[in-house]
């Protein structure tokens, strides 16, 4: 095991010999840091912030271990607190117990397996106090999105709805064939707005709760799928679709991930355009090189106003009153790179159109 | 006597909730002139540039959820014009928003007349052209 693998342990005593010997007893199995006055010892912390467990003696000129111990807990809460004493003391030591300022006490003298056992079993209650914390933070952010979700719900899902009851009844009430057929286009995409929400919801669940499965990844593959979707006779129109896809290597990661990242680059690609373009243009580029998957969708659309190009990737973001989006496609594309450990830039020009640039390594 | 004359702006980033909304106003009758955006930041400009005639009053109704420019945004930026832009614009709060931060907050807004339920009707609205 290497020093820094070895889990750090502190020492504070005002007794040099006592100092020297426990370092050179628990060496070769702790990571030991010694001080021989609190002032010393605070430094060492300061130092090292992730220390594991203090074992400081109570008997000192400056201050009791108790005190100290008081002292650290309000700037370090997280190592583990253990005292060491004789018997005499017993009564402050119960009261710093009681306090919750120390795990456990070490009585005087110890033995090696009194040192061990406290030790082992202060360092199992550090790491299940962080794996808590860790948990806890997992736990917020998952009530955060949940807040905003609800609330998002109540619009993006409620707000279709209401549109189309809202044009049921004005239709009742219409005999003109003309203005029912108008309405009748409108409430068919308020339903296609609706089910995109709902799919992309599958998705950031998918995202969210599915584990990784790395396998070979045929980007070709991949790409003929889309086509299917947005090529000659697909969703695209009249729009150009120009794909290039240089992938001479293998290539390892998560197969849906990547479905997820390019579906949503290119339906926002083939989507944000801008209706008076001629030659409208969507361009896919994929290549593999070292060990690193390089994903540019570029298109010559609406392009993104400077002011928001940072906030697109936000839950529930939207930048543009054009077309219908859910604000939560860019948000699955981050998600889906985050735990594939890959990065996207944009570059965008309103009214001229937008390139994102992803990067990907091979897992 | 004269009547008084009313004109109408409807708000919403959803196509069909404009056109729902300007059938629904047209079918009262008593519309001189109904316009509808679907980004709040022209209706704003549109709201800048243009008074209220004398005689005439102009209701204004806005969604709450919306890119870009929300509704609240809108209200803030309509309430900080000067008092003479303002004058004969009534603002109403329309959404399918149930959610209590958004009622309370349309509350704290003096400019804001009533909250209204999504969708839009023909009852709704009748009864919001007998308010004073």
């Amino acid at each position: 095991m290497s020093k820094e693998d070895k889990i750090k342990v502190l020492y504070v005593d005002d007794e040099i010999n006592n100092l020297h010997g426990f370092k050179a007893t628990y060496r070769m199995d702790y990571n030991v840091f010694i001080a021989n006055n609190t002032d010393e010892a605070l430094n060492i912390l300061r130092e090292h912030p992730d220390m594991r467990v203090i074992l400081s003696d109570q008997r000192m000129p400056d201050k009791t271990g108790v005190q100290f111990f008081e002292d650290v807990r309000k700037e370090f809460p997280s190592p583990v607190r253990m005292l060491i004493t004789g018997y005499t003391d017993v009564e402050s030591v119960i009261e710093s117990i009681n306090r919750g300022n120390i795990f456990r006490y070490i009585k005087k003298p110890w033995t090696d397996f009194d040192i061990k056992s406290a030790i082992d079993e202060g360092n199992k209650f550090y790491l299940s106090n962080t794996t808590l914390a860790i948990r806890n933070e997992e736990l917020q952010k998952a009530y955060n999105e949940l807040d905003k979700f609800a609330y998002s719900v109540t619009h993006d899902m409620r707000g279709p709805l209401l549109s189309i009851l809202g044009a049921i009844d004005l239709a009742r009430e219409n005999e003109n064939m003309d203005e029912i057929k108008e309405m009748l286009g409108m409430m068919d995409k308020s339903i296609i707005k609706l089910d995109n929400f709902i799919q992309s919801i599958h998705d950031y669940y998918n995202l969210n709760r599915g584990e990784l499965q790395i396998v070979d990844v045929d980007f070709q593959k991949i790409v003929n799928d889309l086509k299917d979707i947005y090529g000659v006779g697909g969703l695209a129109g009249n729009v150009q679709f120009d794909v290039q896809i240089n992938q001479s290597e293998p290539f390892r990661s998560d197969d849906m991930s990547l479905r997820i990242i390019l579906n949503n680059l290119l339906s926002n690609a083939f989507k944000y355009q801008r209706r008076d373009e001629e030659h409208k243009k969507v361009s896919l580029s994929i290549e593999v090189n070292k060990g690193i998957a390089t994903i540019l969708v570029a298109d010559n659309g609406i392009g993104i106003d400077e002011a928001h190009v940072n906030d697109i990737f936000n839950m529930f973001y939207r930048a543009t009153t054009e077309e219908v989006g859910s604000g939560f496609g860019l948000y699955n594309v981050k998600d889906a790179l985050n735990k594939l450990n890959g990065d996207i830039k944009v570059s965008s020009t309103l009214k001229e159109g937008s390139t994102f640039t992803v990067t990907i390594p091979t897992k | 006597m004269a009547e008084e004359k009313l004109n109408f702006i409807i708000i919403d980033d959803s196509k069909l909730d404009c056109f729902i909304a300007e059938k629904i106003i047209r079918n009262t009758g008593k519309a001189t002139d109904i316009r509808s955006f679907t980004a709040a930041q022209e209706a704003l400009a549109y709201v800048t540039d243009n008074r209220v005639a004398e005689g005439t009053r102009t209701i204004v109704i806005v969604d709450i959820q919306m890119p870009v420019m929300n509704g609240f945004d809108f209200v803030e930026a309509f309430e900080k014009l000067p008092d003479e832009s303002r004058k004969g614009y009534t603002l109403y709060m329309l959404s399918s928003s149930i959610n209590e931060n958004d009622l309370n907050r349309v509350q704290s807004y003096p400019s804001i007349r009533q909250f209204l339920n999504k969708p839009l009707t023909s009852n709704m609205l009748s009864t919001l052209l007998e308010m004073p």
